[in-house]
């Protein structure tokens, strides 16, 4: 009884280090004049949050950078699994699109931003490419695999019982990959998150989480900062929970990794 | 020989197809300048920016900015990784730390660094740190968490001394996924050290494609985006077979 009861208690040791650092931070804020500049006491901060739900300012760019994750996820995951699955199935598709992808995939996702920048400007429709693109790698990565572990031997059954190329595709590899299909996709949140945050601190126009640190940081707000950075941390990690719950709840019949 | 030259020749095919309709959209004048330069201009740029010297310097920049960076959050981030995992201890007052700080994305972290370290080369070198750092002391954590108990039971039974379960039971079992994380720590930091160029630097590749974007020179900007591509495909390549190298006892892992 006592047992269950002590392991809900998360141990106290863990939480030493961070309340250390933050007593440490808010004794740097308090040393001059100077230090209160670069370090935001802990009342500096509250009021930060305070001023920043007041005015609905942290709503509006939480509600941007979410809703920018979640569509650029959708829209890269889509066309990474279609991709993917074109990739496993057809050996044409394969020759034609693998050169081309790895050699894309090499470009490491915020180099191209200047490029998009010139291209597609430097608002939302650049942000919400580069988000895609992180998503997409992955899914693209993943599906292809997937489909080309599955046994070959589960794709000779279908062909023994007459079935047709969609039918096995349908019936016999899209199931068996699944798992790790989606294991590529929490991999394609995680990304899409990070660029979505490196997306708006590089181009400027527009609502978002990184759009409001850029602000914060040219006008010096260490503790807006501070807040919107802990936001982010949150949101990601509340985001990839969601995926492991459903992945867990979505292939109860499956081990997965 | 010949027969894995014939394999590999039709995955030429759709880049030379690219090449090609890149360069007719741009000679049958398509588009502006602003929008599409052709591959000979953007050719003619590199050649530009070799020969003035310009590109080695922002090169070399970049490196020993990546290079300090990486082997400094690498090395301690091996030795802390081993560490958090054979002491309890440690492990009870780091790791939740370690798990909260994981959820933050390293690029985020950008704009604090810059306005407490200011944009000079401390930040970019820290931040490239903190990004190698983080992987590569989870990956070596992992990685020794990973070692079967009854390994270390064995050593227990026949007092191996502490030098020798380094020497001969810790490190050649690390090693291989330890590497890996290396390897992902490594085309991090190159992707992270390139954002914070871009974001705030007076020099480096990140510097000089965002200096091309600010003057609409697209050309600059491709050239940048092929070597940063190039660069990170090397890196990645180089670690690879330095896997298979140093690695003997690992299966080769697959290209």
């Amino acid at each position: 009884m006592q047992n269950s009861f002590y392991k809900w208690i998360p141990d106290w040791r863990g939480w030493v280090l961070p309340i250390l650092v933050i007593l440490a931070w808010d004794a740097m804020s308090r040393l001059d004049a100077n230090h209160a500049y670069a370090f935001a006491s802990l009342g500096q901060i509250w009021a930060g949050v305070v001023e920043l739900s007041r005015s609905g300012e942290l709503l509006v760019n939480v509600q941007a950078s979410v809703q920018r994750a979640l569509t650029g996820l959708l829209l890269g995951a889509s066309a990474g699994f279609l991709i993917g699955s074109l990739v496993a199935v057809s050996r044409t598709a394969n020759i034609l699109i693998t050169p081309v992808y790895h050699a894309i995939r090499q470009v490491p996702l915020l180099g191209l931003v200047p490029l998009f920048a010139l291209w597609f400007g430097n608002g939302d429709t650049s942000k919400l490419i580069v988000v895609s693109l992180s998503a997409f790698y992955p899914v693209v990565l993943s599906t292809f695999e997937g489909m080309l572990q599955v046994d070959s031997k589960f794709r000779e059954v279908g062909q023994v019982y007459r079935l047709s190329r969609w039918q096995i595709y349908r019936r016999i590899t899209l199931p068996a990959a699944l798992p790790q299909v989606f294991t590529g996709f929490s991999l394609a949140l995680a990304f899409a998150w990070l660029s979505t945050i490196g997306s708006e601190l590089l181009f400027t126009a527009g609502a978002g989480l990184g759009n409001l640190m850029m602000n914060a940081q040219e006008a010096s707000r260490m503790d807006i900062l501070i807040i919107v950075t802990f936001v982010i941390g949150v949101l990601g990690y509340l985001m990839s929970l969601l995926i492991k719950l459903a992945s867990a709840h979505l292939f109860k019949w499956r081990q997965v990794g | 020989m010949t027969r894995d030259w014939k394999r590999f020749l039709p995955f030429l095919i759709s880049p030379l197809l690219l090449l090609v309709v890149w360069w007719w959209a741009t000679a049958a004048g398509w588009y502006s300048d602003d929008v599409l330069v052709s591959p000979a201009a953007v050719l003619a740029t590199l050649q530009e920016l070799v020969a003035s010297g310009e590109l080695a310097l922002h090169l070399k920049t970049s490196f020993l900015r990546l290079l300090i960076g990486f082997g400094t959050g690498a090395v301690t981030g091996v030795l802390f990784g081993i560490w958090m995992a054979i002491s309890p201890r440690v492990e009870a007052f780091v790791l939740p730390t370690f798990q909260g700080l994981r959820q933050v994305p390293t690029i985020a972290l950008i704009p604090i660094l810059i306005l407490l370290l200011g944009v000079d080369e401390s930040f970019k070198v820290i931040i490239v740190v903190k990004a190698a750092f983080l992987t590569v002391a989870l990956a070596a954590y992992d990685a020794t968490k990973g070692v079967s108990r009854n390994y270390f039971e064995v050593a227990r039974i026949y007092h191996l001394p502490k030098t020798t379960l380094y020497r001969k039971l810790i490190i050649p079992a690390i090693t291989p996924p330890v590497f890996t994380g290396l390897r992902i720590a490594f085309s991090r930091s190159w992707t992270i050290l390139v954002a914070a160029e871009l974001l705030a630097a007076d020099s480096g590749i990140g510097q000089m494609m965002q200096l091309g974007r600010e003057m609409f020179r697209l050309d600059i900007v491709m050239v940048g985006v092929v070597i940063t591509g190039l660069v990170g495909f090397s890196i990645d390549k180089i670690f690879k077979w330095a896997e298979i190298r140093l690695i003997p006892w690992q299966p080769a892992v697959k290209a």
